[in-house]
């Protein structure tokens, strides 16, 4: 590929990715941005960033971004283990398991959401912190599921046998081992599962009930009321945590071969 | 925030069993809906219900689509609840045809135990569908104190969409119907019936209307006019006068249709977007089912400075809205302690200010004692506000919720679905 | 079963548990049994959700512009990713859509594409369009112009992302001796790259298909009133003013269960066909 094209590729890619972010960028910053105004009039002073400081919303995301990390956490246990103990298991199985991992992602929240409601709420759970990190999970493991299995499909099982034939115990099989190379995919897998929690919307709100109140449930509020300028505020604000996450995994992704 | 719920050990495996057994089970089985505590509660001495509610924490489920509204509960109710009686205020998001299903699954799933939330902000074909279901406490409204504060003449108030609140919602609030237009892009707006079919047809792609709550008002208050007027469709509902009505509507919808914008082949989802594309000149006329709307959106920088709101000749329809406590409410002495403060005149005089919110009261102002009346009175009038006489003379009350379901299934399914 | 099955399953099971639970309230809630304005046992609401024009509408409707909006994001991510894997810029700017959450990014399209939007905005200062109603209708439109770039724009960051990490884990070799043997870059690419490339990402690519099709927030801000988006649909059906009609609701969402739960079996058979696939 020659430079010029490789050029043209890279601003390409930038206006569509960029663009999107640039006007919500403008619409955060400007009071009242009208037809057929290319640029806003009036930029928001002080005030409009007041809104950031509500205590609702520093709530929101406290709340958001402890229910993404326990939910990248747990997910990735979940994940590792469920792959680690289907990948012996038979091939009808394992198939199975893919398939219903694969459901369990992609799964429309609005549907499958009705029922995790009524489990939530019949163990107590509905309405809590907990309730919405159980639902949470429940995409997120399948995610985690197929990356795990992806990991440990590629990681060449020889090397475990090796350090059996060589004397070592499994303890130490895992300690010195599977562990050391598995700790950088440990780390992918915790964001990836943060960032499915991040961004959830329609499972926090049924099992939430409106009661658990993330970022993205009070940003809906912010659309849904027609204040676009808080709610581009918001979003732009929903979007920085997960670019931070986003750096690390783009480092790596390289190495995580098939996830999906 | 409940961080952990409730739930003792062994508890779980229980409610394990409960729910696989719950899922599984055929047949619907119907509990009643265990004694009603606000009830009982309404029987002590109201100081012993202040006394119960301090220090406890109320979630009140309301609908959250206004900035302004939101202001007014979280900046000025919930300081104030706290400060005079101990009681902290959670409001969270939640439209009225979801509680109906969230209070169900509740009951299904929990039976006779407290649900999540202690207060519902309600009205109409909600308050309907929670009474069908028997999803509400009561009743309890006649034991606040400030419950004597209301004008009770008023039949806007005393009948909610012509159903009597009987003891199981309290008014907070009233507001009427307008069209909302820009002065500067429209000097003359129409003031009746047909001379909006005119200027429709004389501004091709500048109309329409939302699909949700806002716009089937709009809808039904156009049904009233085109029917006969609003005693046509009263006194419960009628099958063959809404027929009548509903055809009247449609065939003036079908004669103007085609100067909608985007020639009606779409509608705006909501109020939101109704105001976005009014703002950006899109269209020249949003609504509001509140008068005041006009004020408080332009105010936000949301609405043109030189919007105004315009009511049609014909009449525009006026309704309160309530609060209620559910059934399983887990607090409802803070619920019922809450629903006195929000009647009391502090209360329901900041509430109507064009600048805070701009919602009516439902107190019987001439009535209250010194100073109010005075204080009332003075509320300050913002250039885009109508005055509270011409409002008055076009109030058009709400019929009985069977008009607004069918209408709103007939909409669909014959002006929306049938859009090329 | 063998015994080697039992923990796996075991497992399996229980984190699915949940699901299937959620699974079975939803057909008894669609047979009348269970949620609000349920009575007993009857097949009304099933008659009358898939007896229904506007159901079968809407499910083409979300099936199409979820399919074009794949298409497009899986052509761009694979042309870009192809481009971008040795530039850690280029990674970088691919993936940023991904840590922007679906609202946002609604609201991003409903702000750049309406007809008052900053896209009208700029061929109204090159004289192209003088009024909003001269710029063609891409938000609330019965294409869905505007869902589908927003959709193709969220996903396309996923695929670029799945795209880059398969082509990091092909086999170079095979090109190299390809090339040597007389073959052209392109027949290269055709014959050996792509396949393998497709190999790697199509379970990615139909999870972005199946995803899309229960999407709630992108359609409620984007979509129009008619025909109406499947989300939007369960919606609408679970809110209605009528308590009676909302078992419908029920049976329009195991509708979307199903076509998605479909898709994936239907992927899953179709690539246990390809040669040298395990999973």
């Amino acid at each position: 590929m020659t430079h010029a094209t490789h050029r043209f590729t890279l601003l390409a890619l930038a206006g569509w990715v960029l663009t999107p972010i640039v006007v919500l960028a403008l619409r955060a910053v400007s009071l009242s941005w009208r037809y057929p105004q290319i640029m806003p009039m009036a930029t928001a002073s002080g005030g409009a960033f007041e809104a950031l400081a509500d205590p609702r919303l520093v709530a929101a995301a406290a709340t958001s971004f402890w229910l993404a990390l326990a939910t990248g956490v747990l997910g990735t246990v979940l994940g590792f283990v469920t792959a680690r103990l289907v990948t012996r298991a038979s091939g009808r199985l394992q198939q199975l398991t893919w398939l219903g991992a694969l459901f369990l992602v992609v799964a429309p929240p609005l549907a499958s959401g009705v029922g995790l409601q009524v489990v939530m709420l019949s163990l107590g759970f509905g309405g809590t912190v907990l309730g919405v990190l159980l639902a949470h999970l429940v995409p997120a493991t399948g995610y985690l599921t197929l990356f795990a299995a992806g990991i440990l499909g590629s990681m060449q099982s020889g090397i475990e046998d090796e350090a059996r034939t060589l004397g070592a115990s499994r303890l130490q099989v895992w300690t010195r081992v599977l562990l050391p190379q598995l700790a950088p995919r440990f780390a992918e897998s915790v964001v990836l599962g943060a960032l499915i929690s991040w961004g959830q919307l329609a499972l926090t709100l049924l099992v939430g009930g409106g009661v658990v109140r993330t970022l993205p449930v009070e940003l809906l509020s912010l659309v849904r009321s027609g204040n676009d300028q808080a709610g581009a505020l918001a979003a732009l604000v929903l979007s920085l945590p997960p670019l931070l996450g986003l750096g690390l995994l783009v480092r790596a992704t390289r190495r995580t071969g098939a996830a999906l | 925030m409940h961080l952990f719920p409730r739930v003792g050990r062994g508890g779980l495996l229980r409610a394990a069993a409960a729910v696989v057994a719950l899922a599984l089970a055929g047949g619907a089985c119907r509990e009643n809906p265990r004694a009603a505590s606000a009830q009982e509660l309404a029987e002590g001495p109201w100081s012993t219900l202040v006394a119960q509610a301090r220090g406890t924490t109320v979630i009140w489920r309301m609908w959250r689509g206004d900035p302004a509204i939101n202001a007014y509960v979280d900046k000025w109710v919930a300081p104030r609840m706290q400060e005079q009686f101990g009681v902290e205020v959670q409001a969270v998001d939640s439209q009225g045809p979801e509680m109906v299903n969230t209070l169900v699954t509740e009951r299904e799933a929990r039976g006779g135990t407290a649900g999540t939330t202690s207060l519902l902000w309600i009205n109409g074909e909600t308050f309907a569908q929670l009474q069908q279901e028997h999803l509400l406490a009561g009743p309890w409204t006649m034991r606040l104190p400030n419950a004597a504060l209301v004008d009770a003449a008023s039949p806007i108030i005393t009948r909610d969409f012509e159903q009597d609140p009987t003891g199981y919602e309290s008014p907070w609030g009233m507001v009427q119907f307008a069209l909302i237009y820009d002065v500067e892009r429209t000097p003359n707006p129409p003031t009746t019936i047909p001379a909006l079919a005119a200027w429709i047809r004389a501004h091709p792609g500048r109309f329409t209307h939302d699909q949700s709550f806002t716009g089937l008002t709009f809808l039904k208050g156009l049904m009233y006019g085109l029917g006969g007027g609003v005693e046509r469709f009263q006194h419960g509902f009628d099958e063959a006068r809404y027929v009548q009505g509903r055809d009247a509507l449609f065939s003036w919808l079908q004669s103007v249709r085609p100067y909608f914008w985007r020639e009606g082949t779409t509608y705006p989802p909501d109020v939101a977007a109704m105001h976005r594309l009014f703002a950006n000149g899109e269209i020249d006329f949003t609504m509001s089912n509140n008068q005041n709307e006009v004020v408080t959106k332009v105010r936000q920088g949301i609405l043109p400075p030189t919007s105004r709101a315009v009511l049609l000749d014909e009449g525009t329809i006026a309704n309160a809205h309530y609060v209620g406590v559910p059934f399983n409410a887990p607090n409802p002495a803070g619920a019922m302690v809450l629903a006195n403060f929000l009647l009391s005149p502090e209360a329901q005089l900041e509430k109507q200010r064009g600048e805070v919110w701009g919602d009516g009261t439902v107190l019987n102002v001439p009535a209250l004692p010194e100073p109010w009346p005075a204080r009332f009175a003075d509320v300050a009038t913002d250039a885009a506000a109508l005055p509270y006489d011409v409002l008055a003379a076009h109030a058009r009350p709400e019929v009985h919720p069977q008009y607004h379901t069918h209408l709103l299934d007939d909409w669909r399914r014959v002006m929306r679905a049938d859009a090329r | 079963m063998t015994r080697r099955n039992v923990a796996p399953l075991a497992a399996v099971l229980l984190i699915a548990s949940p699901v299937i639970v959620g699974v079975a309230y939803t057909i008894l809630a669609a047979l009348g049994l269970r949620g609000a304005g349920a009575s007993e046992l009857t097949v009304r609401h099933v008659a009358a959700a898939l007896g229904g024009w506007d159901t079968w509408r809407g499910v083409g409707w979300t099936l199409a512009t979820a399919a074009v909006a794949t298409a497009v994001a899986a052509a761009a991510a694979f042309t870009v990713a192809l481009r971008v894997q040795q530039s850690p810029l280029g990674r970088l700017l691919a993936v940023l859509p991904l840590a922007v959450p679906h609202v946002a990014a609604a609201l991003a399209a409903l702000l750049l594409l309406s007809q008052s939007g900053w896209v009208s905005r700029l061929t109204h200062a090159a004289g192209l369009t003088p009024t909003p109603a001269d710029f063609p209708a891409l938000v609330y439109d019965r294409f869905g112009v505007s869902l589908v770039l927003a959709f193709a724009w969220k996903e396309f960051a996923y695929l670029v992302l799945t795209a880059v990490a398969v082509l990091g884990t092909l086999d170079r070799a095979s090109d190299e001796v390809a090339r040597t043997l007389g073959a052209s870059a392109r027949q290269v690419f055709w014959r050996i790259t792509w396949p393998q490339l497709w190999r790697g990402t199509s379970p990615a690519v139909i999870a972005a298909f199946a995803f899309l099709i229960g999407q709630y927030e992108m359609p409620a801000l984007l979509a129009p009133s008619t025909p109406t988006a499947l989300p939007l649909l369960i919606y609408e059906r679970s809110v209605d003013p009528n308590l009676l009609r909302r078992g419908e609701a029920y049976v329009v969402a195991l509708l979307a269960l199903t076509l998605c739960a479909g898709l994936i079996a239907a992927h899953g058979i179709w690539r246990r066909r390809l040669p040298g696939v395990t999973r």
